[in-house]
């Protein structure tokens, strides 16, 4: 499989960087003052660590089931996060009847109010076997896809196009295709009803549905809660919002902090349409079917599950804009600004998912979790482009309970303006704010110069400049063939120097980021994904909590070279060739960074209201 | 603007009516003559406005396609207060389209405007075959309720511009004095908006 080596560096201080926002301090020191670990010997001790892991995937995969069930203990009560890891043994049966087994139930902690929750729920067969009779199906066919490998849609994948809204509506829960898709989402409400489903019709999925819901309210009556289970190659991921339930099924490898992330998306988008207050709806009728309620909207959930598997915003939490350059934007903010203190609440000018630029009237701010929620309905919707709409939404990360209304309308084929009011009646004062600000658009050549700027792309790994220092005494003769490869690469066009092939650059108080257009190594869609992946995965291992704060990373396997470098104001993920030299690749990432520093003016929109709350 | 001669006429137009019943899609044919197979579900409203000369006026509509799902049913006053004339839509196809018409028009007739002129379309009239709503029920129906009635078809274009030419031959020429911008939404304050919710 992979040989990895992988170091990483944790350091508590924040103040190994002084002032770095201006200079940030060259990325060597810190790997110089780390116990870093390189070469064949690091490599080998991956090697057989991930062999064993493969071993362990293999035995999970051909068992019956043997899964992992993580549940938090909500009855802890000391405040502190705490997660208990409980093997559930569990065994099908010949008829298909399961038994649920907890393997470990010493875990029970003894301080805990919940340990007789464990206790209780097992008293209570009439819950726990009805759903375990549920179980049964739902397991077996997570089998028969381990079985199969789960790469049935591989050609679905590769294809470039994405083709929006709903796919393969004629299957359900017993067609093979079905239960091959590598990645379910499903939102079910508490009482098992279906409210979406990524494939398939959800009426059909209805007792696929229910059985969801019956593992989930199983855990749940013993005052816990069902986190994911693990399943061969398959994680089932949980995520509890009120009356509704957020499932993701998949079995492409994605870290579980990502796939959560995922259905937490998938629940804003979904507020984003109805707000939260259709909570009231379930407290009127436990039974109340949600799906008329969100007619309609598949196009929409669709996109946004598409943009987990390329747009970094899904996972950085942060928006990215449209390079232009400093005097174009600030001209367009100045409009903005104008339209905004006529009493709109939020003014954005789009380009596709970029932003070019937005204001906020005084003390309003925009997560960007929100724009991304906000410009996907946009995009998605077909019914915007052909006129001026107005639309009822709600932002989940301002307000979840109310309603704004969003006055959108598109000046071309891909730049869009999003006016948010909070006022119904405002539809033609937000038309008049419009019309005036098109006609200073459209004089000063705004919209002529946004449209260059999206052909034009934005930041080429390419150009970065190749000056690399060669009179560095610590290296020397790989230092010297890398370089001489770097040349070569660089004249075959094959990415950046030091084999750089693609960076994402996050500034931490600007909530933006900047991606590098994708060089030639990159240029398939499927590569692509493999990278966005990749970073997906080293974002979650460097914010993970428990592992504690890591400030550089670097990861070497068979299909890139991982850097990573995260600070109190920037954090940088880059990629580059296998083979790249591990000194030259530091070198590239700190002449990334005052690339980016050099250019800020016109890659970030700058001076706009800070986005923390 | 009530002057004898040449008029000029502003016209809140409002489409209600069941999704997919094909309000979007005679909007579009009637102002952009187009027609796409496929249309998209509308999100909110959207805005059109087109103009019209008849006989002794010139009658600029101000049209909102208000989308026809469910969770929008609560902004639909927001739409057709005010409104000089609505469209109710029905697909000729589709038996309980022309079911959910009857209640908008009922709703028109206790909340809306009384000189409302009010059409009922059955559309989709190229669709004989699937046709499921005859069209004396329908006929009889509008003149028992003071509605005029065409069956219309977006996709051959059939009495889509009829349908729009006979409201404005029908508005009322001595307008009472409206808004010339048409800035009546609704003449009740933002409280509409907290209550504005999927299912209040």
């Amino acid at each position: 499989m992979s040989s990895s080596d992988s170091s990483s560096s944790s350091s508590a201080s924040a103040s190994d960087d002084p002032n770095p926002k201006l200079k940030p301090q060259p990325l060597e020191s810190q790997f110089q003052s780390s116990v870093t670990l390189d070469g064949s010997d690091e490599a080998s001790v991956s090697a057989s660590v991930a062999e064993q892991r493969q071993q362990q995937g293999e035995d999970s995969g051909n068992g019956s089931i043997g899964g992992v069930v993580n549940v938090e203990n909500n009855g802890h009560r000391d405040g502190s996060h705490r997660e208990e890891i409980i093997a559930l043994g569990v065994t099908a049966d010949e008829d298909g009847g399961v038994v649920w087994r907890r393997a470990n139930s010493e875990v029970e902690a003894p301080a805990s109010p919940s340990s007789s929750g464990y206790a209780g729920e097992r008293g209570s067969s009439g819950a726990s076997s009805s759903s375990g009779a549920g179980e049964g199906s739902e397991e077996d066919e997570i089998e028969e896809v381990g079985n199969d490998d789960g790469d049935a849609d591989g050609a679905l994948d590769s294809q470039a196009e994405w083709t929006p809204g709903k796919r393969h509506v004629d299957e359900d829960d017993a067609s093979m295709s079905w239960r091959k898709r590598k990645k379910h989402f499903f939102i079910l409400s508490n009482s098992g009803k279906p409210i979406y489903s990524r494939y398939g019709d959800e009426h059909k999925l209805a007792g696929f549905s229910a059985t969801l819901q019956a593992i989930i309210s199983f855990v749940e009556n013993g005052g816990d809660r069902v986190k994911y289970v693990k399943a061969g190659m398959h994680q089932v991921v949980f995520l509890v919002k009120g009356p509704i339930y957020l499932v993701c099924i998949s079995c492409i490898e994605e870290p579980y902090e990502s796939l959560v992330g995922h259905l937490e998306l998938l629940y804003g988008q979904m507020i984003l349409i109805l707000t939260k207050s259709l909570n009231r709806c379930f407290e009127k009728n436990p039974k109340f079917d949600m799906t008329p309620l969100l007619g309609g909207t598949d196009v929409v959930f669709s996109a946004l599950i598409h943009s987990f598997s390329w747009n970094p915003a899904a996972f950085l939490h942060a928006y990215t804009c449209l390079p232009l350059p400093y005097a174009t934007r600030q001209a367009v903010a100045a409009v903005l600004q104008d339209v905004a203190d006529s009493g709109v609440l939020f003014a954005i000018l789009m380009c596709k998912h970029r932003v070019v630029s937005l204001v906020g009237a005084q003390k309003a701010s925009l997560h960007p979790d929100d724009m991304l929620l906000l410009g996907n309905f946009v995009m998605s919707s077909e019914s915007f482009r052909t006129s001026e709409s107005f639309s009822p939404i709600c932002l989940p990360r301002y307000n979840p309970m109310a309603f704004l209304h969003a006055y959108v309308h598109y000046f071309d084929a891909d730049t869009y303006l999003i006016l948010l009011t909070t006022r119904p009646d405002a539809f033609y004062h937000l038309k008049d704010c419009r019309i005036r600000l098109e006609t200073v658009l459209l004089k000063s050549n705004v919209l002529s110069e946004v449209q260059r700027s999206m052909v034009d792309g934005g930041m080429r790994v390419e150009d970065l400049s190749v000056d690399l220092p060669q009179h560095t005494g610590s290296t020397s003769r790989a230092d010297d063939k890398a370089l001489e490869r770097t040349r070569e690469s660089a004249l075959v066009g094959l990415g950046g120097p030091a084999g750089l092939w693609h960076f994402l650059y996050r500034s931490v108080y600007l909530d933006q980021y900047v991606s590098s257009e994708f060089s030639s190594p990159i240029s398939t869609h499927r590569q692509q994904k493999r990278l966005y992946r990749a970073y997906q995965k080293l974002y979650v291992s460097m914010h993970n909590k428990g592992v504690g704060p890591h400030k550089t990373q670097f990861r070497r396997d068979e299909n890139y070279v991982l850097l990573c470098w995260v600070t109190p104001d920037f954090e940088l993920y880059a990629a580059f060739d296998p083979l790249a030299d591990k000194a030259l690749a530091i070198k590239t990432c700190n002449k990334v960074c005052q690339w980016v520093k050099d250019v800020e003016n016109e890659i970030f929109l700058l001076g706009a209201s800070p986005f923390s709350w | 603007m009530a002057a004898t001669g040449n008029k000029n006429i502003n016209a809140k137009l409002v489409l209600l009516g069941d999704p997919g019943a094909g309000k979007s899609s005679l909007v579009l044919r009637f102002v952009k003559g187009q027609f796409v197979e496929f249309q998209e579900s509308t999100i909110g409203a959207a805005f059109f406005s087109q103009t019209l000369a008849v006989n002794d006026a010139t009658v600029k509509f101000e049209i909102w396609d208000t989308a026809g799902q469910e969770r929008y049913h609560s902004l639909a006053p927001m739409y057709y207060r005010g409104a000089a004339a609505a469209i109710i839509v029905y697909d000729i196809t589709n038996q309980a389209s022309f079911d959910r018409a009857k209640k908008w028009v009922q709703e028109l007739q206790a909340q809306g405007n009384p000189n409302m002129v009010m059409a009922l379309a059955g559309n989709k009239a190229d669709l004989l075959d699937d046709r499921k709503v005859a069209a004396e029920e329908a006929q009889v129906y509008a003149q028992e309720n003071g509605l005029f009635f065409m069956e219309t078809s977006a996709k051959t274009a059939t009495n889509v511009n009829d349908i729009f030419y006979e409201i404005a031959k029908r508005l009322p020429r001595v307008q009472p004095a409206q808004n010339p911008s048409g800035m009546v939404l609704t003449d009740r304050p933002a409280e509409r908006a907290a209550s504005a919710t999927c299912c209040s």
